[in-house]
């Protein structure tokens, strides 16, 4: 990337920051997901407290050609309230795990969200014009005294200010024992998955009063469980595939038409451990948190905590291609293990659909993102940070220096910020646009144009 | 996590117990690699059982935290040495130590008997001084024997179950202890194998948290004791053959039952004084074909459940 030739090269720009300033973080402000709907316009975060915010792209200034246009909020509501299991004296969190977008069938948008019980359709419609002459009653909507009716008139539609309405239309819920960690759309837009720690469900997206279970990993003695599920996603094209990970590294492929509980799966994607590497938190650090299928549905990308692979589907035995995000954490795991920030589990993304550009985006510590191209094999670390950030400037690429004596310019791992962290990123599906979320802020990037 | 937002500082110390995993047959390294087994055993146990969320806790953490847990423990099987030393200091377990022998003799058959005062041995049933109703309401589920271990169960086991509430959850613990399910011959292998090696209960008592009332002592026992924590989260039905709505303490006064763990510095057993344990037995005694005695499964049915519910909630 940086200073390299070759016209392919991104260069990153700040574009935007949405959230607050302060040091300060509020709990409920903290970002779980992001997520661009399928056209781009529309981006959508949401947070530990319940809430769904969208983002809208303006519509493009066709004489302002040096930058795509910026998002702007478009709606807000409380996706989730948190509730409490009286039978276990737990509470349920309104965190909102995941957002996926339906693609648009009509004038109005619908979203899923979810949190560890349950989930939501939203729809989220616009409202620009109301009927206002109505015989009965004023503007205002009190009732008329009917004897003061002289004259009837047909109430015709006035334009008025822009209302963006969000409303829940199904709520599946009850059908998760354990915290969901993953949703999917299947391609045939009708249904979709559910996935938690131990079970996958498939739901119709009419029907909220039963899901159909197609994988059940809980052993008959809980005693016996030494492997949960930690994502799952339907195959992009082909409708009765889908794929989940396990906190033991493998990916398991299953075909729906096999049968009707897929316990069984149709491939097993598993890389042979290095035993050089071989060490306490071998399996902790294999646990998937991410798998993300390419567009084309040839391959699909896993994360896990030190590095991201791509997978072709037709080869389980190792992946095609592997990137270290922050290899030099190794000789950390066990601070990290005692801190916590083992678990982290941070997501990854694909590039959008331009089919010139193959790059792989995921996140690190210290407000770092990373991202691979596949072409170039080369590797670029940036940083999410409100200084020194002036829209249209290009980011400055980051190093971290693992040991050694350090260079101007890098940061040692020691000071690493390990509660400034990058879990979730998303890619506008189009164009080179990428969201950013550290812990309360977006940040939104584009290339920098002509 | 959250909140601080300093930055980590390098701990020196622990640059030693981080680098390259050496093997552990490695000489001068060998107690480093101890070292640092012991510390990563000594982290994992205080994360599963020093966390008291109000949210259930995360099943995928707490799953690879057992795995670790068992891993290390397997090694240590494999070496031969069953009792590591702690390192962290536990005063609170050291406070503990004491009362948790008061409080669960039951746990005297899983050490070497000789090693606790001969008083504190109890020959009768676990009842006498850990009572609790749950252990009334499972379907014959515990031994009174203090040697139930080595002669295997004598009960069909139902998977560790969803508690009602913690002072349930620590019953059944204890009763699981007593009566580990078939599957876990592993652990119950270990602790006849390891029986002289084993160190006393309340030895090697680890920090006790808030809200767990049971010993967890015998690493061994940890086998058993783990899995509770998966517990949290299933929904299978409490109690095997008894739906819940038999049972259903609806007009049951169970305030009783409502006690703050915190504060809870002398065990379960203070907090179950209301009943009596030899009034308790007395009252069992007629519904059992024999007196109470070792070996003897405990069955009963809804009646006599519903009697002694009576029992307890009346006094």
């Amino acid at each position: 990337f940086p200073g390299a030739g070759g016209g392919n090269d991104i260069q990153w720009c700040f574009s935007q920051v949405k959230g607050a300033v302060d040091d300060d973080v509020a709990e409920a402000d903290i970002i779980s997901t992001v997520e661009f709907n399928h056209s781009g316009e529309l981006l959508a975060t949401g947070d530990k407290g319940g809430r769904v915010v969208i983002f809208q792209q303006e519509q493009e200034n066709k004489t302002q050609s040096h930058s795509r246009g910026e998002y702007n909020v478009y709606s807000t509501f409380q996706s989730h309230e948190p509730e409490f299991d009286y039978l276990k004296s737990l509470e349920i969190e309104e965190k909102i795990n995941k957002i996926r977008w339906l693609p648009q069938k009509n004038a109005a948008q619908f979203l899923l969200s979810t949190n560890d019980k349950t989930i939501k359709l939203w729809k989220i419609s616009e409202r620009d014009k109301r009927p206002e002459g109505y015989n009965l009653k004023e503007e205002d909507g009190r009732y008329r005294d009917p004897t003061t009716v002289t004259t009837l008139r047909v109430p015709v539609f006035r334009p008025m200010d822009l209302m963006v309405e969000a409303s829940p239309r199904r709520i599946f819920a009850n059908a998760h024992t354990y915290h969901i960690n993953s949703i999917s759309i299947n391609s045939d837009y009708e249904t979709y998955l559910s996935a938690d720690d131990l079970r996958i469900n498939l739901w119709h997206l009419e029907i909220t009063d039963r899901s159909f279970n197609i994988v059940d990993i809980k052993p008959a003695n809980m005693e016996e469980l030494t492997e949960v599920i930690t994502a799952a996603e339907f195959h992009p094209n082909s409708c009765n595939t889908f794929v989940y990970s396990s906190s033991k590294g493998t990916i398991r492929l299953c075909d729906m038409r096999a049968s009707a509980l897929c316990d069984r799966h149709s491939k097993l994607f598993e890389e042979p451990e290095d035993p050089s590497n071989r060490s306490f938190f071998s399996e902790i650090i294999s646990s998937i948190s991410d798998v993300k299928f390419s567009h084309s549905g040839r391959y699909m990308m896993t994360r896990d905590y030190l590095s991201v692979k791509i997978w072709d589907l037709n080869m389980e035995n190792r992946p095609v291609e592997t990137y270290q995000v922050h290899e030099y954490l190794r000789s950390k795991l066990c601070s990290l293990y005692e801190n916590d920030c083992i678990f982290d589990k941070f997501e990854c993304c694909w590039n959008g659909s331009d089919r010139q550009v193959l790059i792989v985006m995921t996140g690190s510590y210290n407000n770092f993102f990373r991202m691979f191209d596949r072409n170039t094999k080369r590797d670029i670390t940036l940083e999410a940070s409100r200084e020194n950030n002036k829209p249209r400037t290009v980011l400055k690429p980051r190093k971290v220096c693992a040991s050694g004596k350090r260079k101007k310019d890098e940061i040692s791992v020691d000071s690493l910020d390990f509660n400034k962290k990058i879990l979730h990123t998303a890619w506008h599906p189009k164009e080179n646009i990428i969201a950013v979320a550290t812990t309360n802020n977006l940040y939104i990037f584009q290339d920098k144009m002509n | 996590m959250l909140g601080k937002g300093g930055k980590r500082k390098f701990d020196e110390h622990e640059d030693g117990l981080e680098g390259k995993v050496v093997s552990p047959t490695d000489g001068p390294s060998k107690v480093s690699y101890t070292l640092q087994r012991q510390t990563i055993f000594n982290i994992s146990l205080m994360k599963l059982y020093n966390h008291r969320p109000l949210t259930e806790p995360s099943l995928q953490k707490t799953v690879l935290i057992n795995n670790m847990l068992r891993r290390i423990q397997e090694e240590l099987k494999q070496e031969g040495s069953l009792r590591p030393v702690f390192v962290t200091a536990s005063q609170p377990a050291d406070s503990l130590g004491d009362t948790f022998r008061e409080a669960q003799p039951a746990f005297s058959h899983l050490s070497s008997q000789p090693l606790l005062p001969p008083d504190l041995v109890s020959t009768t049933t676990p009842l006498e001084s850990c009572l609790t109703p749950a252990s009334l309401l499972e379907d014959d589920t515990f031994c009174t024997s203090p040697t139930v271990q080595h002669d295997g169960p004598t009960k069909a086991p139902p998977p560790a179950l969803q508690p009602i509430k913690d002072s349930f959850s620590s019953a059944l613990d204890e009763i699981e202890e007593l009566c580990p399910a078939p599957t876990s011959a592993e652990a119950v292998a270990a602790e006849t194998a390891d029986d002289d090696s084993k160190a006393q209960p309340s030895e090697s008592t680890i920090q006790k948290p808030e809200g767990f009332l049971e010993s967890r002592t015998a690493e061994p026992k940890l086998m058993d004791s783990l899995p509770s924590n998966f517990e949290i989260t299933t929904s299978t039905g409490f109690l095997t053959d008894l739906t819940l709505d038999d049972i259903l303490f609806a007009d049951i006064d169970t305030s009783m039952y409502d006690f703050d763990p915190c504060t809870s510095a002398t065990g379960a057993a203070s907090k179950m004084a209301p009943v009596s344990a030899d009034e308790l037995l007395k009252t069992l005694a007629p519904y059992s074909s024999q007196p109470v005695a070792p070996n003897q499964p405990f069955k009963m049915d809804l009646t006599e459940l519903d009697h002694i519910m009576e029992v307890l909630v009346g006094s």
